[in-house]
């Protein structure tokens, strides 16, 4: 068993590394790429100017010469574009082989966070503790925080927890009303069955009281 | 206290410093007096890290250099990043408040983010690409002065 599992993180490393190369740009791709879309245009601005001043013949080579490169340019492009298709999609492959791996569907543990409205608070930063010990502490900018305003629902933490009774408590930091500075704690007991554990932080504002209101749910 | 984060971060970056080639480590920081900052989110402009402390005596000049460095490249695309290791924040504040400079001040008391660039001497400077990749590392002497950065920065910001 033992085996099995290194010669896959082994076919797995060695998967990354392709990858890693296939996805990271030479340091100098930005300076190659403009020399390889300019090479044409040179080959094609001396043939067009040549019409006109001398006869038939050398005009139709030259003219003929990017006729006949042009086809293997593309071709090498659509090739390009094949392998960078390959190369995200073994990429992808990767990602969810090693969550597979690293977080296995019995152990797993993930914690989501969604906003609602956010009229009543600003978040700032979130801070998440299991069983007493701090896993997650994530500070977020405008842009994060107006991502969840719109809708957006982030994946805070992904964790392995062993079966049993566990709490969770989140700290939620940011402005709130009046724009004063708001610190607020929910916490929940939850038990972890065999299976992924799938927990939401919510926060959304309770209008009669003109405050926010920070919920845990767990998703069954 | 000081010295004995400069002596555990110079262990640290004896091991393995972070090279010109290497992707530049992600953080997100807060600012004095400003939004919370994520480096990621900053892919596409050429942007400089500079680590600073207030016990830091070249740290004054070089921030300054950095703040002229960052007036007459911000139109290009630069973004400028002085990041605090003091553990007292109220003297960072102090000190950025005595330069009055415009380019943002970021507060890393945890010493993370220093850690995570190997930083092993104040001022220390690090030159990231658009593509979010570390092209240039300077530390505390003349050569490496953010003036004489300048034509590093700007073939960055050509590219």
């Amino acid at each position: 068993m033992l085996r099995v599992v290194s010669t896959l993180i082994t076919a797995l490393l060695a998967l990354s590394v392709v990858s890693a190369h296939a996805q990271t740009p030479p340091p100098n791709a930005a300076e190659a790429k403009p020399e390889a879309v300019a090479a044409p245009a040179t080959q094609v601005a001396p043939a067009t100017d040549a019409a006109p001043a001398t006869d038939a013949s050398p005009v139709t080579d030259a003219a003929a010469s990017p006729a006949v490169a042009a086809p293997d340019t593309r071709a090498l492009d659509e090739q390009i574009q094949s392998l960078k298709k390959d190369a995200v999609d073994l990429n992808r492959e990767l990602f969810m082989l090693e969550e597979e791996l690293l977080f296995p569907a019995n152990t797993q543990v993930a914690v989501f966070l969604s906003m609602d409205v956010g009229e009543y608070f600003a978040v700032d930063s979130v801070q998440i503790k299991i069983d007493n010990k701090e896993v997650t502490n994530y500070l977020y900018t405008p842009r994060e925080a107006e991502a969840l305003l719109r809708g957006g629902v982030q994946r805070l933490f992904l964790g392995n927890l062993k079966v049993g009774e566990h709490e969770l408590v989140a700290i939620f930091n940011g402005k709130g009303p009046n724009d004063r500075d708001y610190r607020r704690g929910a916490s929940v007991r939850f038990n972890k069955a065999v299976g992924a554990k799938y927990l939401e932080l919510k926060i959304s504002d309770r209008q009669r009281r003109a405050q926010p209101e920070f919920e845990i749910k767990d998703w069954e | 206290m000081f010295l004995s984060l400069c002596a555990t971060l110079s262990a640290t970056a004896a091991d393995k410093a972070l090279r010109a080639g290497q992707p530049a480590p992600d953080f997100a920081l807060r600012t004095i007096g400003g939004p919370n900052v994520r480096l990621s989110e900053q892919r596409g402009e050429v942007v400089v890290v500079a680590f600073w402390s207030s016990r830091c005596g070249p740290c004054r000049a070089h921030l300054k250099e950095l703040d002229t460095l960052h007036a007459g490249l911000k139109d290009q695309g630069l973004i400028v990043y002085a990041v605090n290791v003091d553990d007292d924040i109220r003297a960072a504040r102090e000190f950025a408040a005595g330069l009055s400079l415009k380019i943002p001040f970021l507060l890393d008391p945890g010493k993370g983010v220093a850690r995570a660039y190997r930083v092993d001497s104040l001022p220390m400077m690090f030159m990231i690409d658009r593509l979010g990749i570390v092209r240039g590392v300077r530390r505390d002497d003349r050569a490496g002065a953010p003036s004489n950065a300048d034509a590093e920065v700007r073939r960055l910001l050509a590219q």
